[in-house]
């Protein structure tokens, strides 16, 4: 009983999460008035989270039995993805949207929550019961989201290509994952390593790297990696565009949370001091390759898309290529390279799915040709979008330089036989600041068909984009702070 | 030979030989009933194995409930006049080479590796062991399992449903 | 030769199972088929984590893994399936090539 109490007082923001759910079910259920106190439940519990987050204390444990890793990374990776869920309900006015139009939004919330519930416990998962449970509950509400514009049949045919993608990776991932339970004997993640007792029998490496290989499918999925991603240009298009922002941040975030704790703790050994790392099996080799296939085929893509929602889907693909870099570096450098890579990810890619969102409210359509003479139809959005898209394209002083300042960083300090991997990364960064700029120059530069009228903004939107912008730059000032809660984030469960 | 190897092998067959159909059969309505073969036969194994809380969640989830809305699936799709349910392959050549290349990989790690073997767990009654392993080791899990099946009745619900509520 | 099952016997079988599944996903091109092949995949999963929960020294857990694959296994089909058929209301098809509004 002590033992599930400390465990429970361990997941406070998962529990208030998932009553949140369960009384915005009840509330949607009951309908009438009751619905409309929906969102401001779903805020709420959010924020009640965070708080609960904060307040959390006492030494990185293993708690439930060892499902959940309770520790710094597992803490602050939920944080990002609580502020991510929050920042996804606070910036799109789900009200204004055309997409979502005649659509009633409680099942949207309590979808988007049970997402978010499932986010944390894919971020602190620390067994392999769990890394399974938890991606499979991020994707089926993840499903329905995309599918969640009924009269539109893309919404649909999106929703059907992403779950058999799914269901097709995940079934990869579960074949790995009994593989690397036959190899180590345990479902334990840490188990996995310490099975090895810092040697692999003769001849189960390559089986172990291959059980890796098949689990990276899993991981690679959520985080949309070559080759995994093919779901994710239709899904971006054909979902509403707040869900579309919403998976490319949220489960992201947690993808990478999971594909971080099995690669340092299952394939790898604790050799010395703080993070000090040893593989077990060639991942980093593996990983690499997908990285650098990931960056490169999602910039090149990108170039010639004309969809917004398409475009910002390949530059999504192309950043999960970065974030990467900072697990294949396998210290602290690349894991704290992670942690503020998907920090100031949530903050520049809301943004302009924000944008992107609010264009569409009001002119009802995603091309870019639209987009045309935006500086003069709505100075507002379209210096809010060159914000988003400078800290995209990761120039200083916008917070998304930091992102690959710390995680080219963590890989130039691996050694010269890396030189070249941080060489394509720098290549690729240049090559999607064209698509970046194409669409600063359509807002600016290209002539407009016609006199469109000004654009009209609602209130909350301009307010939501004006603070997103905002927190594009503020944090620079006071980078000390961010760079402190990384560092001491960066501390795994002891063995 | 032994029973258990006499049953392993007729397993055997029955799995391998329905997956084959299940996967290259022209007609969707062949393919359903070649998968309760499949699962039926995997429940075997399981059965040979000494799971036998696993068998009958396989016998009442597998070939009860997933099969049966697969079957549904199947029916609420085509017309009933369209009575040969064809359903086309795509590049089945590049296919068999891809499935052959992944089965000898999988099949030499099957074979090659030293895998954790111990004693093994002798076929015993694992119902009440299962039972304590849910709401001991893996409560969250179990917990967590039922926020998915209520999460994907509403997802469920809301994808068919007609009716655009306001 | 020897005849009798061992660990690399059921191995082989969900090796087989599991290269059936993929073969499935990738031919063919009713969703619903497609979904069968997934089937064979998870099938093929769980035999592994049963097999080794049997001969390997992990205990009970591949089983309750098992269990829990099951159960996703279930509520993922049924999200599929009322997919598909959304798809067949707004399409009259069940196939997936049909469905081309979508680019690439």
């Amino acid at each position: 009983m002590d033992a599930l109490l400390e465990s429970l007082a361990r997941t406070v923001p998962e529990a208030i999460v998932c009553l949140g759910l369960l009384l915005v079910v009840v509330l949607d259920s009951a309908g009438g008035a009751a619905r409309r106190a929906i969102g401001p439940i779903s805020v709420l519990s959010l924020l009640l989270a965070l708080v609960a987050l904060s307040r959390e204390t006492g030494a990185p444990v293993a708690s439930w039995s060892g499902m959940i890793a309770s520790d710094p990374l597992s803490a602050l990776l939920r944080a990002l993805i609580l502020l991510g869920t929050l920042l996804v309900l606070l910036s799109f006015d789900l009200g204004r949207s055309r997409e979502l139009k005649g659509l009633g939004l409680g099942e949207f919330h309590a979808l988007l929550l049970a997402v978010a519930f499932a986010c944390l416990l894919l971020a602190s998962a620390n067994d392999l019961v769990m890394v399974y449970l938890a991606l499979e509950m991020v994707s089926i509400p993840s499903y329905v989201l995309v599918a969640y514009l009924k009269r539109d049949p893309r919404s649909n045919e999106a929703a059907l290509k992403y779950l058999l993608f799914g269901a097709a990776s995940s079934g990869t991932m579960l074949y790995g994952l009994s593989l690397v339970y036959g190899i180590a004997g345990t479902t334990s993640i840490a188990g996995v390593s310490a099975a090895m007792a810092g040697s692999l029998p003769a001849g189960s490496s390559f089986g172990l790297w291959l059980a890796a290989l098949l689990v990276f499918a899993g991981f690679g999925f959520k985080v949309a990696a070559v080759p995994f991603h093919f779901w994710c240009p239709d899904a971006y298009e054909g979902a509403p565009t707040p869900v579309a922002a919403f998976l490319s941040v949220v489960p992201k975030t947690a993808g990478f949370a999971v594909m971080m704790r099995f690669c340092f703790e299952a394939l790898s050994l604790q050799r010395g001091g703080a993070l000090a790392l040893v593989e077990i099996v060639d991942w980093p080799q593996l990983l690499m390759w997908i990285s650098v296939a990931t960056m490169t085929l999602g910039n090149v893509a990108a170039l010639t898309q004309t969809n917004m929602k398409r475009l910002l889907a390949y530059s999504s693909i192309a950043h999960a290529g970065y974030v990467m870099m900072g697990v294949v570096a396998m210290s602290e450098d690349g894991g704290r390279g992670v942690l503020v890579y998907l920090f100031t990810y949530v903050l520049m890619n809301l943004g302009a799915f924000g944008v992107v969102a609010a264009i569409h409210a009001s002119e009802g359509s995603f091309d870019l040709r639209d987009y045309a003479g935006l500086h003069r139809r709505s100075p507002l959005l379209a210096l809010a979008m060159a914000t988003f898209l400078l800290s995209l394209m990761g120039l200083p002083p916008f917070v998304g330089f930091f992102g690959k300042l710390y995680v080219f960083g963590a890989i130039i300090a691996r050694g010269p036989e890396f030189y070249w991997y941080a060489g394509v990364g720098a290549v690729n960064a240049a090559v999607a600041a064209f698509y970046y700029f194409r669409v600063m120059r359509a807002m600016v530069i290209d002539p407009e068909t016609g006199t469109a009228p000004a654009l009209s903004l609602g209130g909350r939107e301009a307010l939501a984009l004006c603070a997103l912008a905002a927190l594009n730059v503020l944090p620079t000032l006071a980078w000390g702070r961010v760079d402190e809660w990384t560092r001491a984030a960066m501390v795994l469960l002891p063995r | 030979m032994t029973a258990s190897a006499v049953v392993f092998w007729v397993l055997t067959l029955i799995v391998l030989a329905s997956a084959a159909v299940v996967v290259l059969s022209r007609s969707l309505i062949n393919s359903a009933f070649a998968l309760l073969a499949t699962f039926s036969g995997v429940a075997g194994f399981y059965v040979l194995l000494g799971a036998d809380f696993l068998a009958a969640v396989q016998f009442l989830v597998y070939v009860g409930g997933i099969l049966i809305l697969l079957v549904f699936g199947v029916m609420l799709t085509h017309r009933i006049q369209d009575l040969d349910l064809r359903a086309e392959a795509r590049q089945l050549v590049p296919g068999l080479f891809v499935a052959a290349g992944v089965f000898i990989l999988l099949a030499a790690v099957a074979t090659r590796t030293p895998w954790a073997i111990g004693a093994g767990r002798l076929p015993s009654a694992t119902t009440a062991e299962i039972g304590r392993a849910f709401l001991g080791k893996y409560l969250l899990p179990f917990e967590a399992a039922s926020i998915l099946l209520l999460v994907a009745l509403i997802g469920a619900a809301l994808i068919v449903r007609k009716r655009e509520d306001a | 030769m020897n005849l009798e099952p061992t660990l690399a016997h059921y191995l082989l079988v969900s090796a087989a199972l599991f290269a059936l599944g993929l073969l499935g996903l990738i031919t063919r091109r009713n969703a619903v088929q497609a979904l069968m092949g997934v089937e064979l995949m998870l099938n093929s999963a769980n035999l592994n984590l049963v097999a080794f929960s049997r001969f390997g020294t992990g205990g009970i857990d591949g089983q309750v893994f098992g269990t829990f694959v099951i159960v996703v296994a279930a509520a993922e089909v049924a999200v599929a399936l009322a997919l598909v058929l959304a798809l067949y209301r707004m399409r009259r098809t069940p196939n997936l090539d049909a469905a081309t509004t979508l680019r690439g």
